[in-house]
């Protein structure tokens, strides 16, 4: 199958002022020529195929933004070389955008002003939909979520997640290859980034749309995404199947208990009694990192319910954060 | 062309300004306290001066041509500077930038529906009203075609200079100052704030070799003019219709180059 997507050994580099301290260093700063190169993306390639759900993830600064801007054209690589459905995006930003649709999280491109569905029918001339398609996707919606609520209500009173799944609905509207949606799920409640996850899922199965979702959510990527990519500092660090990742990293979980007594002198004792574990603490809490294939919770549990009188305890899953310091730490 | 898509934004345009119904208002409000301050700050200068014609004017031509400046200043003046110095701000640039059209062709369209609401609610009231007060100064013939048809070329030099200036904030970052000094300096060479009559010679001969008068100056004087020769029209038009283009080809050059800054540096 063509890959709809290439990236190959893809550079970006900034130049960034180097800002001087002070009010004379600001005036300074006016007429400096001190530049320093700040590498953004180094050297990353990858294929995706029509009809993927990419989750690509990488903590805060990885580069991810910028590799998405460069996908959709705002951005020209230094160097390598990115092809967009056969297109080079920088060249021709105007014929790449009727072909992707973006979600960048905090803003919206819908009419504030105006009810939902009159940013549709803009949407719908701007990108030049014809009338069938138009009312087919329309139809499509309405079979995928609830929307009719929404059509009629202007965007400015909508909740963050109503304006969400708008603006997902949106940058779906003209059936484009490719969607990239950027944190999406940011600052939704529970059930509303079930909805949106839901949403994501139908539309990518109904018309067989590419999505590359960006996220610090591990529910996202579990619930949506086979494959995963994962940057950092703009390298690429993991790019294969999630149950690959899995098999590494899923059954590691986070157990955390408070005891009575000092905290200090127990996770020592905590440590001693199940050697071989990692074993931290932060105030009250004691952390300790169950490899699941080795001893399950619970025989750590009972172990520790002997010595220690347990008053509080929580399971954690194993964050996006934590996965990408180990395989910072340990490689794939 | 399709020119369907470019109606789309007209459209939400017009529906966008008629929901802000109050800022309508406020602006009119605005424009007719401005109106009053002109009034008699010209009074009083006519009444300081000896003679009833100052600079080959009278005092109702004065009034008559500041009061439409006023009003087509308010049916010019587009804000472009704010709208891309606010969208480059805070990011949202980008998203205007992914649509599949000319980022230029986009904000202008996005705007045009103020244009069919200022016409109605500003120009329109504004003309009949004077109209009616002075019995007749606007002349009714021709020369309402040749205004309509300088008008529409004056919004095309406003604009350009506009965006050329917007674009400026790619660079700076800061609008507010920029957007200050480019309304100050278009206010006064386009004659809108003081009718170009009573610039002192050497800055008469300035302004006219400017850009800046082809926008309010050409169509009010087209309009007034009772007996306009049909060598006078076609100097102010022709005049127009150059300035047009080179202010567009200019602004799109630099947008062209500084887009190109913001593709390799990042925006």
């Amino acid at each position: 199958m063509p890959s709809v997507i290439s990236i190959k050994n893809v550079t970006k580099e900034f130049k960034v002022l180097n800002r001087r301290e002070g009010l004379k260093g600001s005036v300074k700063d006016l007429f400096s020529r001190d530049y320093k190169v700040v590498r953004a993306v180094d050297n990353i390639s990858m294929d995706i195929e029509q009809g993927e759900i990419i989750g690509y993830l990488g903590p805060n600064g990885a580069g991810k933004s910028t590799t998405i801007k460069m996908m959709t054209g705002v951005l020209e690589p230094t160097s390598g070389e990115i092809l967009v459905d056969n297109n080079v995006p920088y060249l021709n930003r105007t014929k790449n955008a009727q072909n992707i649709g973006v979600v960048f999280g905090q803003r919206s491109q819908l009419w504030w002003a105006l009810p939902l569905i009159e940013s549709f029918n803009i949407l719908k001339d701007i990108y030049r939909i014809g009338d069938t398609e138009y009312n087919n996707m329309l139809e499509m919606y309405r079979s995928v979520a609830d929307i009719e609520p929404l059509l009629h209500k202007p965007v400015r009173q909508m909740s963050l997640g109503q304006r969400t799944l708008s603006d997902i609905l949106a940058a779906f509207l003209h059936d484009p290859k490719i969607v990239f949606l950027d944190e999406p799920t940011i600052g939704l409640d529970v059930s509303m980034k079930s909805k949106i996850r839901n949403l994501i899922h139908a539309l990518n199965k109904e018309k067989n749309t590419t999505v590359i979702l960006t996220t610090h959510d591990m529910g996202d990527v579990d619930a949506l995404c086979r494959r995963i990519v994962i940057i950092d500092s703009g390298k690429m660090l993991y790019d294969n199947d999630i149950e690959h990742l899995k098999g590494f990293f899923g059954s590691y979980r986070t157990l955390k208990i408070r005891v009575d007594g000092d905290s200090s002198k127990s996770v020592e004792a905590v440590r001693k009694k199940l050697s071989g574990l990692s074993v931290s603490s932060d105030d009250e809490w004691i952390s300790i990192l169950v490899d699941e294939e080795k001893a399950t919770v619970v025989d750590v549990l009972d172990k520790l319910r002997d010595a220690f009188n347990i008053r509080d305890m929580r399971l954690e899953e194993i964050s996006t954060e934590e996965v990408i310091k180990k395989i910072y730490e340990e490689g794939v | 062309m399709n020119i369907k898509k470019y109606l789309a934004l007209t459209r939400a345009g017009i529906m966008e300004s008629l929901h802000f119904r109050l800022g309508t208002l406020v602006m009119t409000a605005g424009n007719l306290l401005y109106l009053i301050v002109v009034y008699f700050l010209w009074k009083s200068i006519f009444a300081s001066s000896e003679t009833e014609v100052v600079n080959g004017m009278t005092f109702t031509d004065t009034l008559i041509y500041l009061v439409l400046a006023t009003a087509l200043f308010g049916f010019m003046e587009m804000y472009t500077v704010w709208e891309m110095g606010r969208n480059i701000q805070s990011g949202k640039i980008v998203l205007d930038l992914l649509k599949p059209m000319e980022y230029r062709s986009y904000l202008f369209w996005s705007y045009s529906g103020s244009f069919v609401t200022n016409f109605f609610f500003t120009v329109l009231p504004t003309f009949i009203v004077v109209g009616i007060v002075t019995h007749g100064a606007i002349p009714f013939g021709i020369n309402l075609l040749f205004f309509a048809v300088s008008v529409t070329l004056g919004v095309m030099i406003n604009y350009s200079i506009d965006f050329i200036v917007g674009t400026i904030c790619l660079y700076t970052e800061s609008i507010w100052g920029i957007n200050i000094m480019k309304q100050v300096i278009v206010l006064l060479l386009s004659g809108a704030t003081v009718p170009i009559a009573f610039f002192p010679e050497p800055l008469k001969t300035v302004v006219y070799y400017l850009p800046f008068q082809s926008i309010y100056n050409a169509p009010l004087t087209l309009l007034l003019d009772v007996n306009p020769s049909s060598e006078a029209v076609l100097k102010t038009i022709g005049t127009q219709i150059i300035w047009c283009i080179v202010m567009t080809a200019v602004g799109k050059l630099f947008w062209k180059i500084s887009l190109r800054q913001i593709t390799v540096n990042g925006g």
